[in-house]
């Protein structure tokens, strides 16, 4: 019995340990980005004034764009998300809708809401995909192309749409997004004002739910009603706002949303597209990009500004968002995994060193630390490990250290952009922020250890996530 | 419970407190900036409604002595706030430009704007030098977003004088003051400048200094007017091909402007100058890097000189595939310069770069009738099924289609008709259908009137073909 205990308590001991560097570790590099993005948040936001937009909008040489809409069973929401595309205010612009296999309304939905007709069409696989079936065309609306392929999977559709693309950049969208009219021109700024050159620039996604819609466009920003999505608008301004802010920053992003971003099309191409063994493909991208830039001693620039948004459906319900998690989770680890070699390898530099470390001990395997640590620390307590009074206040540290970082993320948004304009919403999102750990971060957390779970388990599997329509 | 003499629970509640202090703090501002902001944009907002019909009336070009009076009496700052929307216009009309030009001159605006940017460009001499953005301090900071708006406001009121003190801006350290001055000398198109753009552009494409960006400046230097090309000589002529690269962009970027402007554009030798002219017919046209030749291509379908067209002809038949598709595509622009080049065009549609041929394509068909008769001349006797199947393409993409079947039903003769029948017999593209399906129920009887009778007599000359020889 002895024994036993005192193997227990070495196990604990050292468990114990793990969890400490995790905590401190973890809120201590986003304390750090956040101080970072705080002060370049804020600067950007002036720079705004004097950024021109208009020169970008009116310039003969202002790039080409093409905006891949890549759908599967997006019925509710396609006709809404292709309009806000071609509604973009962008001076070049044309829109490839990849329909990959729908069993529902999609195409139909389409075809009738844009007057499409069947036509032949070449289609040349640069990277190669599942066959595409027929082209679709009004030669009335002559920048928008839809094409019904095989189903392959968002990636697949995706790679279909980037051999259709004829433009040098292309921007990815999906179904459910909505965007901002100037976010386009907004996402090009950092290509063309870049002394680097930019490969890829990302922009913000904010929560559509509690929105007002109108013809393809944000009429009235609000906050939804429900806590689930409340907590969700929270914890997208942490994540965007600080987050991706933060990174691009240090020059180590490694996730830009796969929602909305603008890529190059040749060094996307010559990076071998978007792969198919991850289910988080944006994410899988970039990585493959920072590897591709190293082996080929290339010096490219992964962007991240936070003004050009995109609006977003999240879940509305525990199933949906659960899926959602789960997948995420699995993706990152997913892709973790899969480029580990990244890990601590000089010629990748603040990635190999920072981003990338830190994503697979915080991001990845911090899911399943943190979820053994609420299950582990009451068995220290049994063992007469912990002290009691210690626990309590490091769980309390950990509850208020996370609602510092998240009014954070909530200050960050009242110092810049300020979307939610109603008084009543600063309180709300503040209120939401302290209280985002206390119930729901153990429930994300939950879902994202059933994540980790899926990638020991060998998963693959892409779990579709309803969409019931904000954007409509 | 809690043992208050353990160091560790010392340290924990220490950072606990910390942490508490932190949250309670980021609320405040929070709370407080939102405060700051509700009342700073009520202002903004007072002060521009009660300005307003003064501002509009003054704009309009009306005569308002009190409004002009009561705008002289308003300190600078609120003068700034009370016009920035205006400054953040890139193209102000005309008149209302010369308005507020006078009016920003006579407040004393135009010598702050002025004093402000000299003020910055002094510190920064005085400074280490090198710095980089970063390292300025909040103030610098402040002082860097002050001074970007003040070069803007110089740009948007075209204030001529000042290019020399924006030329000076470009050496800043700050990049994005670099970025504004380029925007707002490109505004003010002051030929004087353009030497200075373009030494600053050879130095960025030649590596000597990163900043500004290279695209920025191609789009402010192609901003000048056409007439300022020659200034670009140099350039064009400079050993290194990057540089002769860009300068050829940016002219094709400025000829492409003013065609989109005079339909009927003849670039002469005095428009570009004579050493243009015979530059880019006897130079660019035969350049080492091809991607020189594809942009002076796109020039040359301009030029009013008896010599392009064999020039031209050589640019069809280039051994780089991209040289090739843009001058096809360049010849699209311009009747007069394809005119002699028909059949080269219609060479086109036997390339082996599938773009090239797809670009031939719509060059024919933009050209209008000859050119439509070259590619349906084309389609009916080609064996080549690829390039077939690309013109349909290309004929349902561009929408031609539905006049081709209406001008059939109406009676059309020759090759035109022969077309029609190819494409609704042989070839049968899917979009066909689509368009026989939303076509008038009259003008559906009358095509098939027309084209059954034929359609028959083609399957009975197909089944004699057919019939074994006795």
């Amino acid at each position: 019995m002895n024994h036993l205990r005192l193997f227990l308590h070495e196990w604990v001991t050292v468990f114990n340990l793990v969890v400490l560097s995790y905590f401190f570790l973890g809120n201590g590099i986003y304390t750090i980005l956040m101080l970072l993005s705080l002060r370049a948040t804020w600067v950007h936001m002036r720079q705004m004034a004097y950024q021109g937009l208009d020169t970008l909008r009116h310039s003969p040489l202002t790039r080409p764009v093409t905006v891949i809409v890549p759908a599967w069973n997006e019925q509710e929401v396609i006709v809404n998300s292709v309009r806000s595309a071609m509604q973009a205010d962008y001076p070049d612009l044309r829109v490839i809708v990849v329909d990959d296999g729908s069993t529902d309304m999609t195409l139909d939905r389409l075809v009738q809401s844009f007057g499409l007709m069947e036509m032949d069409g070449a289609y040349h696989p640069g990277i190669p995909t599942a066959p595409v079936r027929t082209h679709y065309i009004n030669p009335t609306i002559p920048n928008l192309l839809v094409v019904s392929k095989v189903r392959g999977g968002k990636p697949d559709a995706l790679n279909a749409g980037i051999n259709l693309c004829r433009s040098p950049y292309f921007c990815n969208l999906d179904a459910d997004c909505l965007l901002e009219r100037d976010a386009l021109l907004r996402l090009m700024d950092p290509i063309v004002n870049s002394t680097v050159e930019t490969v890829v620039s990302g922009g913000i996604v904010r929560i559509l739910n509690g929105c007002e819609t109108k013809s393809g466009h944000v009429a009235r920003v609000g906050l939804p009603r429900t806590w689930l999505e409340r907590f969700q608008v929270v914890e997208y301004l942490r994540s965007f706002l600080f987050g991706r802010t933060g990174w691009h920053l240090l020059g180590g992003t490694l996730i830009v949303s796969g929602a909305f971003a603008v890529f190059h099309r040749t060094t996307v191409i010559e990076a071998g597209g978007f792969c198919r063994d991850t289910v988080t493909e944006d994410m899988d991208l970039i990585v493959q990009l920072h590897q591709w830039a190293a082996e080929h001693n290339r010096k490219i620039r992964i962007s991240f500004t936070s003004d050009p948004v995109c609006w977003t459906e999240c879940p509305s319900t525990l199933a949906v968002l659960a899926q959602q998690r789960r997948r995420w989770q699995l993706g990152l680890c997913q892709t973790l995994w899969k480029h580990s070699e990244v890990l601590f390898r000089k010629k990748y530099g603040i990635v190999g060193w920072l981003s990338f470390p830190f994503h697979a001990y915080v991001e990845g395997l911090g899911a399943a630390v943190e979820f053994l640590g609420y299950l582990l620390i009451p068995l220290g307590i049994f063992l007469g490990m912990v002290p009691p009074g210690l626990l309590l206040v490091f769980i309390l540290l950990g509850f208020i250290y996370g609602g510092f970082l998240s009014v954070g993320a909530v200050l960050l948004e009242e110092l810049t952009y300020r979307r939610y304009p109603r008084f009543r919403d600063l309180l709300t999102l503040l209120v939401f922020a302290m209280l985002e750990n206390i119930g729901y971060r153990q429930l994300v957390l939950y879902y994202r250890f059933q994540g980790v779970l899926k990638f020991l388990a060998g998963s693959r599997r892409w779990e579709k996530v309803a969409h019931v329509g904000a954007t409509a | 419970m809690f043992n208050i003499a353990d160091p560790v629970m010392q340290w924990a509640l220490l950072i606990l407190a910390a942490v508490m202090i932190g949250t309670c703090l980021l609320i405040t501002v929070a709370f407080f900036r939102r405060w700051q902001q509700t009342r700073y944009v009520r202002y903004v907002h007072t002060l521009r409604r009660q300005y307003r019909p003064v501002l509009a009336k003054l704009l309009s070009g009306q005569r308002s002595p009190s409004g002009a009076e009561a705008l002289r009496e308003l300190p600078l700052a609120d003068l700034e706030l009370l016009f920035d929307p205006l400054f953040s216009k890139r193209k102000l009309p005309e008149r209302c430009r010369g308005f507020l030009l006078a009016l920003c001159a006579e407040m004393g605006l135009i010598e702050l704007w002025q004093c402000r940017i000299a003020k910055g460009l002094s510190a920064a001499s005085k400074s280490s030098g090198n710095g980089a953005p970063e390292d300025l301090s909040d103030r610098a900071v402040m002082r860097h977003l002050l001074r970007a708006k003040s070069i803007r406001n110089l740009g948007t009121l075209h204030h001529r004088p000042s290019w020399p003190l924006l030329v000076k801006a470009l050496d800043d350290r700050h990049p994005d003051i670099q970025l504004v001055a380029l925007r707002s000398l490109a505004a003010l198109g002051a030929p004087e400048s353009l030497p200075a753009l373009r030494d600053r552009l050879q130095a960025v494409v030649q590596g000597k200094t990163p900043s500004p960006p290279l695209q920025a400046l191609q789009v402010a230097i192609a901003s000048f007017d056409l007439t300022c090309g020659p200034g670009l000589l140099l350039s064009l002529r400079h050993p290194d091909r990057q540089i002769r690269l860009c300068a050829t962009e940016i002219l094709r970027t400025m000829v492409c402007r003013e065609a989109a402007r005079q339909p009927r554009l003849a670039l002469t030798p005095e428009l570009l100058s004579p050493q243009m002219v015979e530059l880019l017919l006897t130079g660019l046209s035969v350049d080492t890097s091809a991607e020189v030749r594809a942009r002076a291509a796109e020039v040359m379908v301009f030029l009013a000189d008896p010599r392009v067209t064999p020039v031209l002809r050589d640019l069809l038949l280039d051994h780089q595939w991209f040289v090739r598709l843009r001058t096809v595509r360049a010849l699209a622009h311009l009747r007069k310069a394809a005119a002699p080049l028909y059949l080269d065009i219609r060479e086109c549609l036997r390339d082996p770069h599938w773009r090239v041929r797809e670009a031939a394509i719509q060059t024919l068909i933009s050209l209008g009738q000859k050119g439509k008769r070259q590619l349906y001349e084309h389609f009916l006797t080609s064996p080549d099924r690829t390039t077939r199947e690309q013109i349909v393409e290309v004929i349902e993409r561009m929408g031609m289609m539905s006049a081709m079947v209406e001008e059939y039903s109406e009676g059309t003769k020759g090759v035109d008709a022969l077309m029609v029948e190819e494409l609704a017999g042989e070839a049968a593209p899917l979009g066909l259908s689509g368009i026989l399906r939303t076509l008038s129920p009259e003008m559906r009887q009358k095509f098939l009137n027309r084209f059954l009778p034929s359609a028959q007599s083609m399957t009975r000359s197909l089944e004699e073909k057919a019939q074994p020889d006795v």
